[in-house]
């Protein structure tokens, strides 16, 4: 039997690092319950390889998250329901307190994105990579990282506009009322 | 108000994940549905129940998920029972057997030669081949049509009703012998005929085995002796293999993959001691569906121009190159009869 890494390996690396991967896949799949999902099924996937893994078992589960939820045809219909939730969630009335709300705001809008552009962007700005990094693990050219984030940073400015507009006429009427 | 949407989003994704901890145990979790899954999938043609005792097994996690993921003994076996109880009445398992003896003397030279097998319920078929790679004969049963023998090297055939039994109506090793030290001498796969069931061939004088089971329950009864242990995993022409292997107080070196996915064995490696003379046996195993291409893979083709003669005179020549140690076969001792005269010796 070949040597290899041993199961508790696995729980070792997973205890430092799984916050932080589970953080990734939440954001990527739009909720604690999908990411929780898509975090286990990855470290499934790699748990079939890895006594023989040689590689970075963070980077490994990262692409997989961003492969899982790209891939994520058959987890359609269940997507869109929660998609119907979350946008009913924004149009609550915003409380005028501006950024906190934006911010969060911000974050259920980017569910809404396709799920290329939003996997660039999570990878860009919660996981910093750079836009070479950013496509090596979406397996795709580096001109179609920086055209997706550049897309969705562009309809993130355009809800966020819609934000403010609508944030600034509820305060115009609450002033009048 | 900031409408630097980038860093609103970024403070916005830390926000939003602040709170999150990962559940523990993802690793143990993800160990428990993943053998939940391949027991689900070997279990495609298995019973709801033993569907339902994975998912129990998984659930308590106790059998099989060793906290370091490895495959343990009892549960490997378990599934391994399960999937041949299956595959036994419901596959046809085609093997290539390779039989190795060791040269008797010093300075003498080794002996291999290779069987093509099929076994399905009671029927089963054997062709052997000498060390040249030329067919030496061919056997088979059928409940139709009993045993049928092709000697190549005479070109002539025989067949005779009344010899062998179907394979469920005995059981490979009965009674108290099943596990005992005789097995443990010679591993139940390799097993000699039941000379309880051997009724003698007429005008040859050695007993007649019967073909005493297939496969499935040859190898169901080796793994039940208990006798064999997880080792680990190795790949097998190019496939990730579960290894079991004799334990080390036993006489002769056994080893069995199976397939971590069907849990069916995949190949058999038998050792023998040395002397008398020793070798090894290698049965490399496919599972195959019963199709009417398949199924005729069981029956002996009576080649063209062969002529048919009584079962005694197509069997001597062939007893001969055995006893002669032309034809290796195992275990040693007098051959046994026609069921299983090649090298599996077993009557599959």
């Amino acid at each position: 039997m070949a040597a290899g890494r041993s199961a508790a390996e696995l729980e070792r690396f997973l205890a430092e690092r799984a916050d932080h991967l589970l953080a990734t896949a939440v954001l990527l799949a739009g909720s604690r319950d999908a990411g929780e999902d898509l975090l286990q099924t990855a470290v499934e996937r790699l748990l079939r390889r890895w006594r023989r893994f040689d590689g970075d078992p963070e980077g490994y589960l990262r692409r997989t998250l961003c492969n899982l939820a790209i891939d994520g045809r058959r987890r359609a219909g269940r997507w869109r329901q929660k998609e119907g939730l979350l946008r009913a969630g924004l149009r609550q009335t915003p409380d005028p307190a501006g950024d906190v709300d934006l911010r969060d705001a911000l974050v259920r809008l980017l569910v809404q994105l396709p799920v290329r552009q939003r996997a660039v962007l999570v990878l860009r700005y919660w996981e910093q990579l750079t836009d070479a990094e950013t496509a090596a693990v979406l397996g795709c050219p580096e001109g179609t990282v920086k055209s997706a984030g550049s897309r969705g940073l562009t309809r993130l400015r355009e809800l966020a506009d819609d934000w403010n507009d609508t944030t600034a006429m509820s305060g115009r009427n609450g002033q009048r009322s | 108000m900031n409408t630097d949407v980038e860093d609103l989003l970024r403070e916005g994704m830390e926000r939003f994940t602040a709170d999150l901890r990962a559940p523990a145990g993802m690793a143990r979790r993800a160990v428990r549905r993943r053998r939940r899954r391949l027991a689900l999938r070997s279990g495609a043609a298995v019973t709801a129940a033993l569907t339902a005792g994975a998912v129990v097994l998984a659930a308590t996690g106790v059998p099989g998920t060793g906290h370091d993921g490895i495959d343990t003994t009892a549960y490997v076996v378990t599934r391994v029972d399960g999937a041949l109880s299956v595959a036994g009445p419901g596959q046809i398992a085609q093997m290539t057997v390779t039989t190795t003896r060791s040269a008797a003397l010093p300075g003498g030279t080794a002996v291999t030669t290779t069987a093509e097998e099929w076994s399905y319920g009671s029927q089963w078929r054997s062709v052997t081949y000498s060390p040249a790679g030329h067919p030496v004969y061919d056997e088979g049963f059928n409940p139709a049509s009993a045993y049928t023998l092709v000697s190549y090297q005479t070109r002539t055939w025989a067949r005779q009703s009344g010899l062998g039994r179907p394979a469920a109506a005995v059981s490979l090793v009965p009674g108290p012998f099943r596990c005992g030290p005789v097995v443990a001498a010679l591993p139940l796969l390799f097993q000699p005929g039941l000379p309880a069931f051997q009724p003698r061939v007429p005008d040859i004088g050695f007993p007649a085995s019967s073909g005493p089971a297939t496969v499935a329950t040859a190898v169901r009864n080796a793994i039940a002796c208990g006798t064999l242990a997880v080792a680990g995993r190795q790949r097998v022409d190019g496939m990730e293999a579960i290894e079991l292997t004799s334990r080390p107080d036993s006489p002769i070196s056994e080893t069995i993959w199976v397939s971590p996915g069907t849990y069916l064995p995949v190949r058999v490696v038998v050792r023998f001691p040395p002397g008398l003379p020793g070798g090894q046996q290698t049965v490399n195993i496919t599972w195959l569906p019963p199709t009417a291409q398949n199924l005729a893979q069981l029956t002996v083709p009576i080649p063209a121009g062969f002529r048919q003669v009584p079962l005694a005179q197509a069997l001597r020549p062939i007893l001969q190159q055995i006893l002669g140690g032309l034809l290796p076969r195992f275990p040693t001792g007098p051959p046994l009869g026609p069921f299983g005269l090649g090298p599996k010796s077993t009557g599959w």
